[in-house]
């Protein structure tokens, strides 16, 4: 055969390969909106969605009562499946709350005759409930746990769903009471968690084990495809919220006037015909595939940066970059910081005052060693927000005013403290310090040793301890088998409260308060601030405790990342990745692609 | 005997002789997947569990049964081909298997035929011209194929034919025919047979140059025969084994391995993926299915290069 011969069969056999496709999405999607996250969600259940790539599914899959208001910022809830917000009785303690009406699930063979059913009170009693079911695997049962009357009870005698909780009934078939032990302001920010999301029995009790991956729910959209890499769901053509009210969203002309979302205003939601939302976790690709116009937006990493950065300090976006896409840099609502085991009495609390001191000012020392700035410079490209306790500037109860020393370097007074104290190489404490096995996490360790070593604490004082997934960190920190550590703490809804109860001493490990911290006065004033409405004498205890974190140096803190976003002109919303993110997709417009 | 009963017997032996093979690899990967392994406890943990909410857990996924327990009844399931279900999501493991197996197949068999039918030519062509230009430029792409990374590979393929020439989608796999199978699987081929093509020239030239300085090729070039014949005829048959072994054994790693980097950075869903999360995560069905499934393969694909080795060489007695 000769080769022009073996060519044509070529071109041939390609043009019958091309006409033989089918494809993937439906003539009728009209709207797609390709949305890229950089991780993938484990699993579908509301029970397990406890970070953002679950969530950012399962809000969009299924209900919760409250929601977050599109565009305010500081947050604002909303209300969702409820029809108003919650009716709270004057002591706190009971809660009324009503539902939509001719809200439906969606269509499943795992209703009589594969059609959908109302939702009713009965099904917030029994979503919520479930989470206290040993199988369900719930990872949201703390968030209720000890709040909700007779709950305790009710779980000793098996939870057994078809018994009633005493402090969680339906008071009718629109109805939801909730009785609490004590106030619990936050009660309704639990409720805008994916973790509280609605679900119908049938589809728990038909799909068993497999419900994680076989959604079923009244949310805007409904899954049609989900593997390791994408998830792509349909609008649910029975989801009807009626008309979008952008100034109750909170949308300020001026301030998002680049969006262009005044014509959504009036208009029912959701806006596209089919969400697809991809899990690329590797930055490159993720960035490849944005720039080749294959996902409407990507998240820049901090690595990244300088590719679309003018400018780092101001924080400006670069002139090719603002005229070919939307942008938007905001700190992340959470922050990290290093955590020191204050159960071991080599470094935190020991029952001889003298020694208990001695370890304070050790603490003092080290925070005092560390150089904030360098990290941030170093790891974040110097985006990020170093700030002085733990309530991060997002939050109201941050206070501006607070004095930024502990997280200033100054190695001088480090040398005094350790000086004052008696601590010399020989007396100091050999501390372990742990770490997900990662180049990044190891780069960390050695900074932080270098900047240890400066100040007088030899290297062989700091032994690293690294671990092959972060289950085994946990575990470790769980274990209080780690003297030092860096960890995360992403807020779940925007309330001091949420950080301050790292310190709170019953939640100690394996509970939230990773560092063991014990001090009563804190306890009982957390307590006192907890149950308080938002106001000026919640947001005082808020300071105050926060001060006394930092008085203790239970921490070396902390740091918000700034988060850069892009996305194409021609897709009209705001995105938002925070308070577990996901709700802004309901909203989220395609225009004219240019 | 006649000869297909003693290839059954063969076959029959050397299933057998698989099983301490299997048991073994799995005795010791349950081992350390159990004692050393990431506990998922811990990862699925809420924020803010108590020790009872710790032990709740641990009796739910199994693990205060004693090991041998666990080690039987993973045996079972393994015999059974009841694989449980994902730690993770609750989606059956044998459902799993079955959806990203074929993807990682159908990913990876263009690059893999490819790539050594191209490695082989290149061989030839080198081991023919030996200490010639042809051979010292083959050989030289070699060593820079070999000397490249497979991601820096990856990642410039995409850049340039995803976002430059805009040619073929930077990642994904919708597939839903031949032309979309195409427009995905031809970037990860081409960036399998840049990062195997190197390895594989230099080791299949060695094994034909070592063939052709036999004495029975020199004698059929003194006899006069053409190129192709000797190098079909005289030197590929004289060095077929350690050819058909190295390619044959080099299936299950290219399975697992292979895939995992493909299919990170293609966003593609195949097996590669599925079971590098489940390391992390420490999802134990998965990975003791993953692991169990793979020693059978192995102990298969050994049997299969016996075979091929017998029919390549009939001087190799099945006994």
């Amino acid at each position: 055969m000769s080769f022009a011969r073996a060519a044509c069969a070529a071109i041939a056999a390609m043009l019958i390969l091309a006409a033989c496709d089918q494809p993937g999405s439906d003539g009728r999607d009209r709207v797609v909106y390709r949305h890229a996250i950089d991780g993938m969600p484990a699993s579908l259940d509301p029970a397990h969605a406890a970070n953002v790539y679950s969530s950012t599914l399962v809000v969009n899959l299924y209900d919760t009562l409250f929601r977050y208001r599109y565009l305010s910022r500081p947050y604002e809830l909303a209300p969702n499946l409820a029809s108003g917000m919650p009716e709270v009785s004057e002591d706190g303690l009971t809660w009324t709350i009503r539902l939509r009406e001719n809200v439906r699930f969606a269509d499943d063979p795992a209703f009589p005759d594969n059609r959908g059913r109302e939702v009713t009170a009965s099904d917030v009693v029994y979503s919520l409930g479930r989470h206290f079911d040993p199988a369900t695997r719930s990872q949201g049962a703390w968030l209720w746990r000890g709040k909700i009357t007779g709950l305790e009870e009710w779980i000793d005698g098996g939870a057994d769903p078809d018994r009633r909780i005493p402090g969680l009934h339906a008071a009718d078939d629109m109805t939801v009471v909730i009785e609490l032990t004590e106030p619990y302001p936050q009660l309704a920010h639990t409720l805008a968690m994916a973790l509280s999301a609605i679900v119908p029995r049938e589809a728990v009790e038909h799909y068993g084990r497999e419900f994680g991956v076989r959604p079923v729910g009244s949310g805007p959209f409904l899954l049609k495809q989900f593997d390791e890499t994408r998830a792509v769901l349909k609008r649910n053509l029975d989801f009807d919220r009626g008309a979008l009210d952008l100034a109750a969203e909170g949308h300020d002309p001026q301030r998002h006037a680049e969006l262009g979302l005044g014509s959504l205003d009036g208009e029912a939601y959701p806006f596209i015909d089919r969400l697809e939302i991809h899990f690329i976790a590797e930055p490159t690709t993720r960035w490849n595939s944005f720039v080749a116009g294959e996902v409407d937006n990507v998240m820049v990493p901090p690595e990244q940066a300088d590719r679309v950065l003018d400018s780092h300090d101001p924080l400006r976006f670069s002139p090719e970059i603002e005229q070919r896409y939307h942008t938007l840099a905001e700190p992340e609502a959470g922050f990290v910081l290093y955590g020191f085991n204050m159960a071991n009495e080599d470094i935190g609390h020991h029952p001889d005052e003298q020694i208990d001191s001695a370890n304070r000012a050790l603490r003092c020392a080290m925070r005092q060693a560390f150089d904030w700035q360098e990290r941030n410079d170093t790891f974040y490209q110097g985006l990020g927000q170093v700030f002085p306790g733990v309530i991060p500037p997002f939050l109201d109860a941050f206070d501006p005013a607070l004095d930024a020393g502990s997280t200033a370097r100054d190695p001088q007074q480090a040398r005094s403290l350790l000086q004052a104290h008696e601590w010399t190489p020989e007396t100091l404490p050999q501390l372990t310090y742990g770490l997900e096995a990662s180049v990044h996490q190891r780069q960390m360790f050695e900074q932080f040793r270098a900047r240890m070593s400066a100040v007088g604490i030899p290297q062989d004082r700091l032994r690293s301890r690294s671990f092959a997934s972060f289950g085994d960190f946990s575990r470790a920190i769980a274990n209080r088998e780690l003297d030092l550590f860096l960890m995360g703490w992403t807020m779940a809804w925007p309330d001091a409260q949420y950080a301050l109860q790292l310190f709170y001493g019953p939640n100690a490990a394996p509970g939230a308060n990773s560092f063991n911290y014990d001090n009563p006065e804190f306890d009982r004033l957390f307590e006192r601030a907890a149950a308080l409405e938002e106001g000026e004498e919640r947001t005082a205890l808020y300071r105050q405790l926060n001060e006394m974190v930092i008085d203790d140096c239970v921490h070396i803190g902390s740091l918000s990342r700034t988060r850069l976003h892009l996305w194409h002109r021609h897709v009209r919303m705001l995105p938002d990745r925070e308070m577990l993110g996901g709700y802004f997709l309901r909203f989220v417009d395609i225009g004219a692609a240019p | 005997m006649t000869p297909r009963i003693e290839l059954l017997r063969f076959i029959t032996r050397k299933l057998a002789a698989a099983l301490p093979l299997i048991f073994g690899v799995t005795l010791i990967s349950f081992t350390l997947t159990v004692h050393f392994g990431p506990d998922p406890a811990y990862a699925m943990l809420g924020k803010n569990p108590t020790a009872a909410d710790v032990a709740a857990l641990q009796r739910e996924l199994g693990q205060d049964q004693p090991f041998w327990q666990r080690y039987a009844s993973y045996l079972h399931r393994l015999a059974t081909l009841d694989l449980g279900h994902t730690e993770s999501s609750g989606e059956k493991v044998r459902d799993l298997l079955g959806r990203t197996l074929p993807v990682s197949i159908r990913l990876l068999a263009p690059g893999f035929v490819l790539g050594t039918g191209l490695a082989l030519l290149l061989a030839m062509f080198a081991a023919w011209h030996r200490g010639g230009r042809l051979d010292r430029l083959i050989t030289g792409i070699s060593v820079i194929g070999m000397s490249l990374s497979f991601v820096i590979i990856i990642i410039a393929l995409q850049a340039v034919f995803g976002v430059w020439l805009g040619w073929f989608p930077v990642r994904g796999w919708e597939v839903h025919g031949p032309a979309s199978y195409l427009a995905h699987v031809t970037i990860p081929t081409l960036a399998f047979v840049l990062a195997s093509i190197g390895y594989n020239t230099r080791f299949f030239r060695a094994m034909l140059v070592n063939a052709m300085s036999t004495d029975h090729v020199r004698t059929a070039r003194a006899y006069g025969a053409s190129p192709t014949h000797i190098m079909r005829y005289h030197v590929l048959r004289g060095c077929l084994l350690p050819i058909t072994t190295r390619i044959v054994y080099s299936v299950p790693a290219l399975a697992i391995s292979g895939s995992l980097l493909l299919e990170s950075h293609f966003s593609i869903p195949g097996i590669g993926r599925v079971t590098y999360q489940a390391i992390l995560s420490g999802d134990q069905p998965v990975l003791m299915a993953v692991v169990g499934l793979s020693a059978v393969a192995f102990a298969l694909t050994v049997t299969v290069a016996d075979l091929l080795c017998r029919l390549a060489d009939p001087r190799i007695r099945l006994a």
